[in-house]
This record gives C-alpha cells, structure tokens and sequence, in this order.
C-alpha cells in the first residue's frame, strides 16, 4: 500500500513522514446522540492511499464515523488522527480533508471554475497557481470547458465531477465519500466508480468511501469495513469479507447467502469439520468457539457454493424448485427446503436450467468447492 | 377532471372582494381628480388643482422626510434582524427557538396603539430612558427623545423588526447547512465561510425583507402621529388631517395616490438596485 | 455541529448581540407593564407607589368597554369571511385554472404593500358615494379585504404541503368530490385553517390605521378607542390595557405554538 503512493506521480508537496499505524486513525471513537448509540468504541486504521469503505445499512454508524472524520462531529470520547497528527479538536477548516457531500452541495451563486478554486481562495494561494490548479483538476476529472456555467445548469453526473473537482483542487490529506452515487441512475453509476478509482489511483490520496450499496463497496475498495448498530463488525479486503466472514451479521449482509442447518462433527486446530446432509465441509474453527462437537451448527454458504448433485455427489440439502427468477446472463433458481433456516434455498445456474428445474420438480444440492463459514446456531 | 367541480363556489367570493377592493381604490383615484369645496363633503367636478397643489415644496418636504424614514427603518431594521434571523434558525433547542419566535413576534400582534404607547412610556421625559439615564448621572437634564425624528425611527424599527427576522428566517432556513459544512471543509472559518456563502445565498430573503420594511413603514400611521406629535410628519399623517381636521377629501385622496406611486416608485428602485446581489459571487 | 474552541469566540459574541437585540424587542412591554402599577396619575417611571387601580379603570371606562365588543363583531366577521373566502379561492388557485385567475390573485395580495390609511380613506369614500352608512357593514368588508392576503397565503402553503395522493385514493375508494373535501381535505388542511384563521384575527383586532377612517363613533374599535384616549389623557390606564393586551397576547401565541407550531405557520422551518 505505501508503495502504491510513493509510485503514483501525483506529490504531495507536504507529505507527511510515514505512518507506522493508519494514516487516519480512530481509537475508542464513540458518539451518542441523546439516547441513540450511534457509535460503540470504534477503532479504525486508513492506510495510506488506500480506498477504505465504511459499509452498512442505514443508521448503522457509518455516516457518523465519516463526519466524525470531517470534523462536522465531535466525539464524545476517543481521539482521532489524521498524518499521525491529533486532529480530535482542530475544526474541518483545518484537517485538510475534501468532502463529497451526498447531494454534492455545489455553491449555487458560483460558477464551477468558482466552486473548484473555492478551497484554495481560502489558503489564499495566488491567483496564477490557482487557475492553474483549477484548470488541472477539471482536466483530471474531464470537464473541461464548462467553467463558466453555474451547477444548476449541468447535469447530475457533471455535477459530481465538479463537486469531485472541488474537493481534490486543495491536496486534501484525505478523501471522504458519502454515498456519492445514490443519486446517480444506474449506467451512470457504472461508469463514474470506474473514473473515481482511476483518479484515486493517479492521486494516490487516502480514501474514505461511505455506501450501503454492497456491490459499489466489492468492487471499488482496497479495504472494507462493515459496521452495524455503531459498531465495526469486520474489516478486510472485500475477499475476505466475501469468503471469510468472522462475523453472521457481516456474512449475511454482503452478497447473498444461504444459512442451512448443519452439525458440527470434530474441531481439529484451526480447522472444524460439519456435517450438512450427507456431505462433510471443514470450514475454519475460528468462528465456532465455545461449540462442543455434535452441536447444531448454522452454516453460510454462498449460491455459488451449491450446485445440483450429479451421480457421486455427496447431497448437502434438498427440496422443490419454487420459482425461478431469470437474470438474463443466469437465472436463480429458488428452492423450498426445510434444510434452510428461512425455508428457502438459492442457487444460480445458467439459463438452460428454468427447463431443466421447471418449477415443482424436487433438486438434490451437493457443495462445490469448499468455501463455507459456519456459526453456532442461534437460540430460538 | 374535466370540469372542475365547485369551481364558481370558490371563486365568485374571492372576484367579489377583490371588486370591492378595486373599487375603494377607485373611489380614492376619482376623488383625487374632483374639486375640493370647503364646508362640504361633496367633492366638485374634475380637476387637476389637487395635483398641482402637490408640488408645492412644503409637501414635497413631506414626501422626503418619508422616504427616508422608510429607507433609514429598513437598514437599521436589517442590521440587527439578521443576527436574531440568523440565531433563531441555527439554535439547536426546539425551546430555545420557540422562545425567540414568540419574543420576536409578539409586538407585531399588539397593534400599533399598544406598540406606540410603550414607546412614549420608554421615550418621555418621566419615561424609562431619561430616567435611568438621570438616575446614573449620565445626563442633567431629560433628553428630548419624543418628537423627533430619532424617537420616530427608533420605534418603527421596534415595529418592524418582527417581520424582518420572519422573512429573513424564512429565507435562511431554506439554505442547506450542507453550503456551510461544504465551505469549512474547503478550509474556510466559520466567519468566512458565512460571508462568502450564507450570506450570499440569503440575498433573496434580504432583498423581500428591506422592500416588506420598506412598505410596511409607508403605511405607518400611530406612531409617526403619536411620537412624532405634529414634529414629524410622514404622508399618512397628512393624510389624516386633511381627511378629518380640513375635512378635504379630495385633496386626501391626491395625496394618498401621490403617496401611492411614490412608494411604489421607490421599491421599485429598491429592486432594481439590489438587482446585481441576486448573483453574488466571487470575481 | 462545531468544533467548540473554535467557535467559542464566536457564539459568545454573537449570543450577546442576539441577547441585546432581544432585550430591545422585550424593553416597552416590560416598561409599561411597570409603568401600569403606578399609584400616581402621572405617565412617569418607575413609579413611585405601586396600585391596580388603572386597570380598575380601564376595564370599567366605557369607551374602552365599547371598543372592545365591537372590536369583537368585527373581527369575528371579518376573519370568518375572510378564512371561508380565503380558504376556498386558495383550492381553486391551487387546483385550478381559470381565467383572470393570477389577476385576482394579485388583487387580493395587493393590500399588503398598500397603506393602510389608503384603503381605509378608499372605502370611507366608496361607501359615502354608495350611500350607504358607516356601519359595521363597511368596517367589515375594509378587514376582510385588509386580513384576506394573510389566509391566502396561510392556506396555500399548508395546501402545497398536502399530498394530492391521499385525495385521489378517496376518490378511488368511492368518495365523490364533495366528500373527498369534508372528509380528506380539511380535516388535512385544519391546521393550516385554524392558524390562518388566528391570524386574521388578531391582525384585525388590532388593525388601527385603516380603522381610524372607516369606523365612526359608534363603531369604533378597541384601537381607535386607544388612540383617542391617548390624545386627551396622560394618566396609566392606557398602561393597564397595554398589559392586558401583551399577556393576552403572549398566552394566545404560546398555545398557538404548542398547538400549531408557530415555526411552520410562518415557513421558518429548518429544511431538513
């Protein structure tokens, strides 16, 4: 991570010496709005030039812990570092940050050029260097020519680039990003993920990211964290929080799964072996403790983790085919099973299977491959 | 719907008042063109002779010192019903606002006769101000605060503060406190971050709040008569006395449609001046 | 929210200025609420022995006894006429398009930035030239056309509040348009009603200027009946009803707060 930074070509004139722990970094952060926890003791490391993704549903903490960054928040207790610098009482007007707010907050009463130089009038650089970062920055996010035009006149996907433009013209230390796409329509969307992770990789700036869209946070961090009910859930980098959830809420929040009723057969070290059906699973032991050998175990496993047996295979579960939901490129084929805490098993196939399962005909699953979490079964 | 149901029901009314409101206006403007005879209430027939006893300077003197009474009511009443707009719509306890709104609104419910007489409690030689200030050694003799302009002024202000901070609220409250969270965040100050964003994007509220001020003053009447006691005369109350002390209507009548286009004149002229704050921004 | 060491500086400052400000808003009411005790006959502060015997007065003198209950039958009027005409034209204009309709609009809203002693002086005169008396009749009709921009504006706002689907799920539920009025609309609008409603009436309570032209001795309101008094008398009993008509006041507005929410009736909500 810290070589990425060091090879981009974009340089801080003022790069700070590097950090040892994050280059943002929280410690025991918590913030409490009258009765309402909103974050519990939060601890966070931001590498350097890293994208860190805050992910979870809404109310979950994470626009807090953003703002809390920003300085828009005080903590009621913890402290916050940005460059190995105590930023816990300095104001935003001094954290050197760059904020994208969700509705972009573009200055109505000023041109775009006037919006992006905004930040660098208020570090009163002379005028010649700040046309010439304005005229930079609006190249690097390609708007060029549009200078003059207020933000009511553009469209919404211009008007993010301008606010992007904004925020990247001071060399801020640190990006934060709150829902920057929600209010993009879907192609959009696509294709300014992409653009932002190219110019993050170009600048090489320490990125804050902050969605409720799983998908966005998979495909565009270097790093996530999952927070809910004010607490950080797991960090990791989306394979890990993809295959290796250590934690239920993580694993059934992001991406699809199905939770099966299994036993846990024999903990051997870091290694555990369940018994789901006819099949056997070693998933990783870390997240059984305290389940002695033969407990009822809940295992997660993903769609693309079950595919209908064939002869030799070992049945994990079985049911009836209930309704297809065809995608296009795939279709779900959705399957009623009593092996399935919810009743319902999903697993997803190419097209030609809505004729090969029509709905009603019974389907034996067997795992493919052996990636699988499982946690001990939940009272009630 | 095709043929909207009620639609006569709801609408006859409201053409009827504003009929009714047309016509009182016209009744004015017919009576300013008829003649004036003394001892009389019947007006004579058409003429132009109240118009041109406008002209003479003891009545433009009138319409001056009421224009700039109006003109110097709105700026001071800007000046200092900005910061309570301003507080009133940041305050961050629901009690706290609804507190500073009753305060602030209140005198606008008690009429102009109350408002005014608190004031000539507050400003006579045995009122609050003189006697403090006596009390303190401040002063050896009262001021003469009532029947001047000054006590004038000081007391329409207090009127008309109230819907200042109202449309200057209303304004202010409609501007997303994201501007300002963007502006610090770009490094500026909380000062500089109002100056060069809230401020500006308030211009709307400014511009409705100085012309309302402005017109609500034109329509004053108690407290320039009560206060300014025969001292300061604003239109209303020449109006007033050729109405009911000279009983000359029609020469009431030219003046309230002089004082008519005067005040609209000068709106309009507000309007146009405050035009370029509109689009506001940096160079 | 901010940083408080920063802002310190800042807030306290500003909290003074505000403060001062408002002090300057409370300073008559307060002075003649003192001023209203005073034993002696004199307009003087602060006084010098302190007695209720201006109020004793004021609510016995007659003209003010007078005054008060036409101020009554005409506000009660006036403020009706005004929210049923008010209200109804306000539907059409929101719902509605029909011809000359922006043209009344501005008619009916032209009374704001008209002086009152202009349109008091125009109905005087309208009604000598229609021979008709100065009743209560003319006092009516001058505070419906005075106090109509303020419903207007009161019910407009609270209509551009309401969702239009909840009157189009009545309809599709079976409610003929007459219903769909009584039973979703106002019942919706009620507060927006009751607050321009109140409004009205303390607006034409109050209302002195126009007043002073249209009423005659008979007729003549509470305010009118101030000011004359004031003209000849110098003594505290004017004090005494000043208090009565700021407590009055103060308490209508508290509830009208607690009750509607000043903030909203007057549009200055936070948008959120």
């Amino acid at each position: 991570m810290k070589n990425r930074a060091e090879a981009s070509g974009f340089q801080d004139d003022r790069a700070p010496p590097a950090a040892e722990q994050g280059f943002v970094r929280l410690e025991g952060v918590s913030k409490r709005f009258g009765d309402v926890v909103a974050l519990h003791e939060a601890t966070l490391d931001v590498r350097r030039g890293e994208i860190l993704t805050l992910l979870g549903p809404s109310g979950g903490g994470k626009t807090t812990l953003l703002n809390l960054v920003a300085g828009f928040l005080l903590p009621d207790s913890g402290a916050i570092h940005i460059a190995s610098q105590p930023v816990t009482d300095v104001p935003p007007y001094r954290r050197e940050i760059g904020v994208l707010f969700q509705n972009y907050a573009l200055f109505p009463h000023m041109s775009v050029a006037a919006n992006v130089a905004y930040g660098l009038r208020m570090r009163r650089q002379p005028r010649p260097e700040i046309a010439r970062k304005v005229a930079e920055t609006l190249a690097l996010v390609r708007l060029v020519g549009l200078e003059d035009r207020r933000p009511r006149q553009l469209s919404g996907g211009q008007q993010q680039r301008v606010a992007l433009a904004r925020a990247l013209a001071i060399s801020p230390k640190v990006l934060l990003l709150d829902e920057p796409f929600s209010a993009l329509d879907k192609n959009l969307r696509g294709s300014m993920q992409l653009e932002l992770k190219e110019i993050q990789r170009k600048l090489g700036v320490t990125t804050v990211f902050v969605t409720h869209d799983q998908s966005e946070a998979l495909s565009l961090s270097d790093r996530i964290a999952v927070l809910s009910d004010g607490c950080i859930r797991q960090v990791g980098t989306p394979g890990e929080i993809y295959r290796r959830p250590t934690d239920r809420f993580v694993a059934s929040f992001v991406g699809d799964v199905n939770v099966l009723r299994a036993r846990l057969e024999e903990v051997y070290g870091e290694a555990a072996r369940i018994a789901i059906g006819a099949a056997k699973l070693t998933v990783s032991a870390g997240t059984l403790r305290g389940c002695a050998p033969g407990s009822p175990v809940e295992l997660f496993i993903r769609p693309e983790r079950l595919r209908p047996a064939e002869d030799g295979d070992a049945t994990a579960c079985e049911g009836v085919v209930s309704a297809h939901s065809y995608q296009g490129g795939h279709v779900d084929l959705h399957i009623a099973s009593e092996a399935a805490i919810s009743g319902r098993i999903l697993i997803r196939r190419p097209s030609e299977a809505i004729a090969r399962w029509p709905v009603g005909t019974r389907i034996a699953c067997a795992c493919a491959g052996t990636e699988a979490v499982a946690f001990p079964a939940s009272q009630g | 719907m095709p043929r909207p149901p009620f639609l006569r029901a709801f609408v006859s009314p409201a053409a009827l008042c504003a009929l009714g409101f047309v016509a009182a206006m016209a009744a004015v403007l017919q009576f300013s063109l008829r003649a004036y005879i003394p001892g009389s209430l019947e007006p004579g027939g058409l003429t132009l002779t109240n118009f041109a006893a406008l002209l003479r300077p003891l009545y433009g003197r009138v319409f001056l010192d009421t224009v700039w009474i109006c003109f110097i009511t709105a700026v001071c009443t800007l000046v200092i019903g900005y910061p309570v707009a301003y507080a009133l719509v940041r305050a961050k306890s629901a009690f706290l606002k609804s507190a500073m709104l009753i305060i602030v609104v209140t005198p606008l419910f008690l009429g102009e006769v109350v408002r005014t007489y608190s004031w000539i409690v507050v400003l006579g030689n045995n009122g609050f101000i003189n006697t403090v200030l006596l009390k303190l050694g401040i002063i050896e003799r009262p001021l003469q605060l009532m029947f001047t302009a000054f006590g004038v002024v000081l007391a329409l202000v207090h009127v008309t503060l109230p819907v200042m901070v109202i449309m200057l609220a209303a304004a202010l409250s409609h501007i997303d406190p994201d501007y300002e969270r963007a502006a610090e965040s770009l490094g500026a100050g909380p000062i500089r971050a109002f100056v060069t964003v809230t401020l500006p994007l308030s211009t709307p509220g400014i511009v409705a709040g100085v012309t309302t001020a402005f017109a609500w003053t034109f329509s004053a009447f108690a407290t320039p008569q009560l206060i300014g006691g025969g001292q300061v005369n604003m239109v209303s109350n020449l109006v007033y006395q050729l109405g009911f002390a000279s009983f000359n209507f029609p020469f009431a009548a030219s003046l309230s449609v002089a004082g008519l286009v005067l005040a609209f004149g000068m709106i309009a002229l507000l309007r146009t001046a405050l035009k370029p704050l509109e689009s506001v921004g940096p160079h | 929210m901010r940083n408080p060491r920063a802002s310190t500086w800042a807030g306290a400052a500003g909290a003074v200025v505000v403060g001062t400000i408002l002090a300057f808003v409370l300073l008559p009411g307060l002075v003649v609420m003192i001023a209203a005790f005073n034993a002696r006959a004199i307009l003087s502060f602060p006084p010098e022995s302190w007695s209720w015997r201006w109020f004793a007065k004021a609510l016995a003198y007659d003209d003010f006894r007078t005054g008060f209950r036409n101020g009554l039958i005409v506000t009660g009027w006036a403020s009706t006429i005004a929210l049923l005409v008010g209200a109804a034209f306000a539907l059409a204009l929101d719902r509605y398009a029909f011809p000359l309709k922006r043209t009344i609009e501005g008619v009916l809203l032209a009374p704001l930035v008209i002086p009152h002693f202009t349109i008091g002086l125009g109905f005087l005169i309208l009604a000598a030239e229609l021979g008709a008396t100065r009743g209560f009749a003319v006092v009516v009709a001058c505070h419906v056309v005075l106090v109509l921009p303020f419903v207007l504006r009161s019910v407009y706002i609270s209509l551009r509040n309401l969702d239009q689907r909840l009157e189009l799920a009545a309809a599709s539920l079976g409610a003929p348009p007459a219903r769909v009025l009584t039973t979703v609309t106002i019942p919706l609008l009620a507060p927006g009603l009751v607050s321009g409603w109140l409004f009205a009436a303390i607006l034409s309570f109050n209302e002195f200027t126009a007043s002073l032209f249209v009423t005659a001795q008979r007729t003549q309101t509470l305010p009118v009946a101030m000011y004359n008094y004031v003209r000849e008398y110098a003594d505290p009993s004017m004090a005494a009803l000043s208090v009565m008509y700021i407590v009055a006041t103060a308490i209508i507005l508290i509830l009208a707060n607690l009750f509607l929410g000043l903030g909203k009736v007057l549009n200055v909500e936070e948008s959120r």
